[in-house]
């Protein structure tokens, strides 16, 4: 004969489970952490981890609405641009769930905006809650037709541009720097120098910008 | 504030109410001011663009270049090995603390039962809906058990390697299903699977689950023999079942 299984007190394992999902919880966020981190220093390799962790499971997760995978495909690369964008704005920095929820809740608030556009009917679902900042950036990345003629030809002259205006300026524009940062973290002797140093790049663009035209 | 002062505060974001109005009042007066925020504006969207256009290759080139190498045993991530390792960590301490005599088959199961890993079918990336295969594997990974089976009753039986039984019955575990995943797991060590003592593992957690303690006993000494796969976990379990 075998003993008779008996019941023990169900506390313990009761107590054991919630430390182990507590565990995977904080070891998943710190590693999403360290990743918003690495995304805020413009690291592409970080980007480029995200895109292999995700991507099978993003369009597997997106096939339940019935969307050619080439669409689905552009939908998962424009909202790693958008995670890309608002790390960089330091709007990941308290980010309340998952990076995967937030790449996620990207790529169906734009799928859902394709349906919208396509005059089909939007599933009623729960999404997840966007401000009206990162609202804009997710539209503005869905909306982005690619460079206009001049826009093209703007960026042929700013690669002419010697290596410490083109930084000053992607430091500003691009990067969203102030010139207060930029003047600490580039070693300008102070802010006035930052700006004449931003201003005469811009001329030196709009000269070559001329001398190219013309 | 001069202009250029102005113009720097705008895209900083920094501009007082009052130092906004004056902007806005010069955009509609004065010409230049208006033609120079209009050329940098201009030139951060160009940039941006440019960022994005860059990215975007940059994803297309990974699509390309995702071929793995054809055979790789274990391929976890980063966070779920150490996930695994808390789990360890936390299954330790309990045995540690709350170690108690008496058992109880549901949990003892439920404390040593966690699905087991694709490791025989890694997903390449890129090429995700190559084949048959990989989607089932992809199916597995993601839970999608209706998926498995559907993708399982289309493979020929040629096509059928053994471990199919093997996960199959993973799965069937997952659905507390033990009647199919018994004779399953018991069919693919006979036939001496490739994964066999991962699947007499299982075997015994099955016959625990229902309630069958002496066979899950009798697999587990078969596993400890095997020498291989949760000699010390095994080891474990057969201990507290006695």
């Amino acid at each position: 004969m075998y003993p008779r299984p008996q019941k023990v007190n169900t506390g313990h394992l009761k107590i054991l489970t919630v430390y182990c999902v507590y565990l995977i919880t904080l070891i998943v966020l710190m590693t999403d952490e360290q990743l918003i981190a690495q995304l805020k220093q413009r690291d592409r390799n970080a980007l480029k981890t995200v895109y292999l962790d995700y991507k099978t499971e993003f369009l597997k997760f997106m096939s339940r609405y019935n969307v050619e995978v080439n669409v689905l495909e552009d939908i998962f690369q424009d909202a790693l641009i958008v995670l890309y964008e608002n790390a960089q704005t330091g709007k990941l920095d308290a980010l309340k769930s998952t990076l995967k929820t937030y790449l996620f809740g990207t790529g169906k608030f734009m799928l859902f905006k394709h349906f919208r556009d396509g005059k089909k009917e939007v599933p009623t679902e729960e999404t997840y809650l966007f401000d009206r900042y990162e609202q804009t950036v997710i539209e503005d990345v869905y909306e982005d037709e690619g460079l206009n003629e001049y826009q093209a030809q703007l960026v042929a002259n700013f690669k002419k541009l010697g290596g410490k205006c083109r930084e000053i300026l992607e430091l500003f524009y691009l990067q969203g720097m102030k010139l207060d940062e930029i003047t600490q973290t580039q070693g300008y002797e102070n802010k006035d120098v930052a700006k004449s140093q931003k201003s005469r790049c811009l001329k030196s663009l709009k000269q070559l910008i001329a001398k190219n035209d013309g | 504030m001069d202009k250029n002062e102005l113009i720097i505060g705008y895209f900083e974001n920094s501009l007082s109410p009052n130092q906004l109005m004056e902007f806005e009042n010069l955009l509609k007066t004065d010409a230049d001011f208006a033609a120079e925020v209009a050329f940098q504006k201009e030139l951060q969207t160009s940039l941006k663009k440019e960022e994005r256009r860059e990215l975007k290759s940059m994803f297309s080139d990974l699509g390309e270049k995702e071929v793995r190498p054809k055979i790789k045993v274990f391929q976890l991530r980063p966070w779920l090995a150490a996930a695994s390792i808390a789990l360890l960590v936390g299954l330790g301490s309990w045995f540690l603390f709350f170690n108690s005599p008496d058992f109880n088959t549901d949990e003892l199961y439920a404390a040593n039962f966690t699905p087991y890993d694709n490791v025989v079918h890694p997903i390449e990336r890129g090429n995700e809906l190559e084949d048959l295969k990989t989607q089932m594997f992809s199916a597995y990974e993601v839970q999608d058990y209706d998926m498995w089976f559907a993708l399982l009753a289309q493979l020929t039986t040629e096509q059928k390697d053994d471990y199919f039984d093997f996960y199959s019955a993973i799965i069937y575990m997952q659905l507390d299903n033990h009647e199919k995943a018994i004779p399953l797991l018991q069919g693919y060590i006979n036939n001496n699977g490739e994964l066999d003592d991962r699947a007499t593992w299982y075997l015994a957690l099955s016959h625990l689950k229902q309630g069958e303690t002496k066979e899950s006993k009798e697999a587990l000494r078969m596993l400890i023999e095997m020498e291989s796969f949760k000699k010390k976990t095994a080891q474990k379990l057969l201990k507290d079942l006695n």
